[in-house]
């Protein structure tokens, strides 16, 4: 058994390890889709294997308080991001003003399996935003306000944006530079229900050149395009700020050879029903991100640069850094 | 030729210290010196010192000219980077060139080093940069002050690799005979690197915080976040492969110069690569 563990522990181990990793890590460079998460977890725990070996057999390390410390906070490391794996959520949202988040408004979510966040218990209430630009449009700071009900009954309103994110039930919204425009249109159908919902269009000012998106009203097979014609104040050459409160829209729709032009409050009338755009609004997308474990990955890598800093610091004062260093080195043999 | 802006003046005044630092220096190694007795022997190495002094603040008035100029610190694109570079790796090394004797005629090499990024900078547009949302965060204080602390290191790590590589020629044991043995210089260099991997450590980790704030995810495999991981872990084999094998001085000289020329790349050739990583998109 001890035998077993001294050859797990070997030094040449944690290279060939190391290697493997330096591989894995090129492999997943950008995260590729088709590239396993096996190229770096394999490595990983080859490399944690060896290392709690060496942690129990090596007096070399277990002997060295802050060497110790800062292999086991190595270790520790690993664990907890394959924790944060399993257990993370990602996704993207976009929201638009005056609509409440639904857990069902989020896109391309991925989670990991034990994934357990409570969810249901997050709500906000987007309201108006605001995005600085610099000339030649480079982006400045992003305000977006949001309302947030309390236990008390009250509501608190937050302005955040860029790395301030909204942090609910430790689920962590940031806002992105994916943003834009949405009329809100109530549909009329000469038979049933009147519907009304919004048609976000494709981020603003990325896609300024092509604002248009397409609907089908349900149970027909009318293709109705729309494409909002802005004015937002948007210029190259000056500072500018994207607001939607000095912001102004026409909504060209277009159904088969019919083509009309709609300010706010105004109706269309297409084959199977009316359309009324009733005002612009804009949405805003967020990134979602869960990981319990971020805060602890923040404190044991701490902790493990600590004691790596205490080994140095001992080894610093053990001997002067001159000719005359002949003074014990802590290690035998290769220093 | 464009007009001339306020910092380039000042820029160029503490090139030309850095330039008598490395000439002084390299004089320093002439063997007219052998055979002088020590202490006239090292009289050059206060010029030295005070000529790298000299330049680091010259430096600092060309940053502060800038930063005022444009009305943001020296972070953002390759003129201002190479420029606060500069003046952070003079400022480490005169350091530790002050409190580590034995390593002084290792500048001479450490010097011509800079040179690279102080040619580089001559060659380049001091244009303003933009200010971008994500560098508010207070964490990018930490994050680059780390940084620099780890390339200062490095880059004192690559003038002792030099010697050691350079001794295996007759003509580089003359001009570091004033030096300690390659086993006392090998242990200094490696003392280096330990004390690099704190901070290089410390560098990742703000590093990966800042960028949790920043994009709400602290490490995605980019482009700089890769390259820095393979620097982190090549120091980390390096002084692993220290542990398990003997290794003759000019091997470990040059694991040494690997390990630096790969963090050179990521501070100074990825994020220009790839537009990605650490510059404000739309
Ligand atoms: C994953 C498996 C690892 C194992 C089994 C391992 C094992 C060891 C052992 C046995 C020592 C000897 C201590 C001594 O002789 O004084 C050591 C030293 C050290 N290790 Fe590790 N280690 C591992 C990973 C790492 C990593 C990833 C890093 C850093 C990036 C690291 C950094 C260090 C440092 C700085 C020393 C001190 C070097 C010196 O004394 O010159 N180790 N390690």
């Amino acid at each position: 058994m001890v035998r077993i563990l001294q050859a797990l522990a070997s030094l040449k181990l944690t290279l060939a390890g190391m290697v493997l990793l330096g591989i894995g890590a090129a492999l997943s460079y950008g995260n590729p889709v088709e590239t396993s998460i096996w190229v770096l977890v394999a490595p990983m725990a080859l490399l944690a294997l060896n290392l709690a070996a060496a942690i129990l057999t090596n007096p070399r390390i277990n002997r060295q308080p802050g060497l110790l410390v800062f292999h086991v906070g190595l270790l520790g490391l690993v664990l907890l991001a394959g924790i944060g794996r399993l257990t993370h959520l990602d996704a993207h949202l976009e929201i638009a003003q005056g609509q409440s988040f639904r857990p069902e408004l989020m896109m391309d979510v991925r989670k990991g399996p034990w994934h357990a966040g409570a969810l249901d218990k997050v709500a906000f209430t987007q309201g108006r935003f605001t995005v600085d630009y610099a000339p030649q449009l480079r982006r400045g700071l992003t305000h977006s306000q949001v309302f947030v009900p309390q236990p008390d009954g009250t509501v608190l309103e937050l302005d955040v944006g860029d790395d301030r994110p909204l942090v609910l039930e430790r689920y962590r919204f940031y806002t992105t530079h994916n943003k834009g425009f949405a009329p809100l249109l109530t549909w009329i159908p000469h038979e049933g229900e009147a519907v009304t919902g919004l048609v976000h269009m494709p981020s603003y000012p990325l896609f300024e050149y092509k604002q248009d998106n397409r609907w089908t009203p349900p149970g027909t097979e009318e293709d109705i395009k729309f494409w909002l014609q802005l004015d937002t104040g948007l210029t190259l050459e000056d500072s500018w700020v994207l607001d939607g409160r000095n912001s102004r829209g026409v909504l060209v729709v277009t159904s088969g050879d019919q083509r009309i032009e709609l300010k706010p409050g105004e109706e269309a009338q297409l084959p199977h029903g009316r359309l009324r755009f009733e005002r612009l609004t804009t949405w805003m997308g967020y990134r979602v991100f869960y990981d319990p474990t971020i805060q602890w990955l923040f404190f044991v890598s701490v902790a493990g640069v600590f004691g790596l800093g205490h080994f140095f610091w001992k080894r610093l004062s053990l001997v002067a850094w001159t000719d005359d260093d002949k003074g014990p080195d802590s290690k035998g043999g290769t220093a | 030729m464009n007009n001339i802006v306020a910092e380039q003046p000042w820029l160029w005044a503490g090139l030309v210290a850095y330039l008598v630092a490395t000439l002084v220096a390299m004089w320093g190694l002439s063997p007219r010196l052998a055979g002088v007795e020590g202490g006239v022997a090292r009289q050059h190495e206060k010029v030295v010192l005070a000529s790298i002094s000299l330049g680091v603040l010259l430096l600092t008035i060309a940053i502060a000219v800038r930063w005022v100029r444009i009305g943001h610190g020296p972070w953002l694109n390759l003129f201002e980077l190479l420029m606060s570079q500069l003046w952070s790796l003079g400022l480490i090394y005169a350091l530790l060139y002050w409190r580590l004797p034995g390593l002084r005629p290792s500048a001479a090499i450490v010097m011509l080093v800079m040179w690279i990024l102080g040619s580089w900078v001559l060659l380049l547009e001091p244009l303003p940069s933009h200010f971008p949302a994500t560098y508010y965060n207070f964490w990018k204080w930490f994050h680059v002050g780390l940084g620099k602390v780890f390339l200062g290191l490095l880059l004192a790590g690559v003038g002792l690799a030099g010697v050691m590589i350079l001794r295996r020629t007759e003509r580089g044991r003359q001009w570091f005979r004033a030096m300690p043995t390659d086993a006392v210089i090998d242990r200094l260099a490696w003392r280096l690197m330990m004390l690099a991997l704190v901070f290089d450590s410390l560098m990742l980790i703000t590093g990966a915080v800042w960028a949790q704030d920043a994009w709400g995810r602290y490490w995605a495999w980019d482009a700089l976040e890769t390259s820095s991981f393979f620097t982190w872990l090549l120091l980390a084999v390096g002084l692993h492969v220290r542990l398990s094998f003997k290794l003759p001085p000019w091997l470990s000289g040059v694991i040494i110069i690997s390990i630096f020329v790969l963090a050179f790349v990521t501070y100074f050739g990825i994020p220009y690569i790839s537009p990605a990583a650490h510059k404000g998109m739309v």
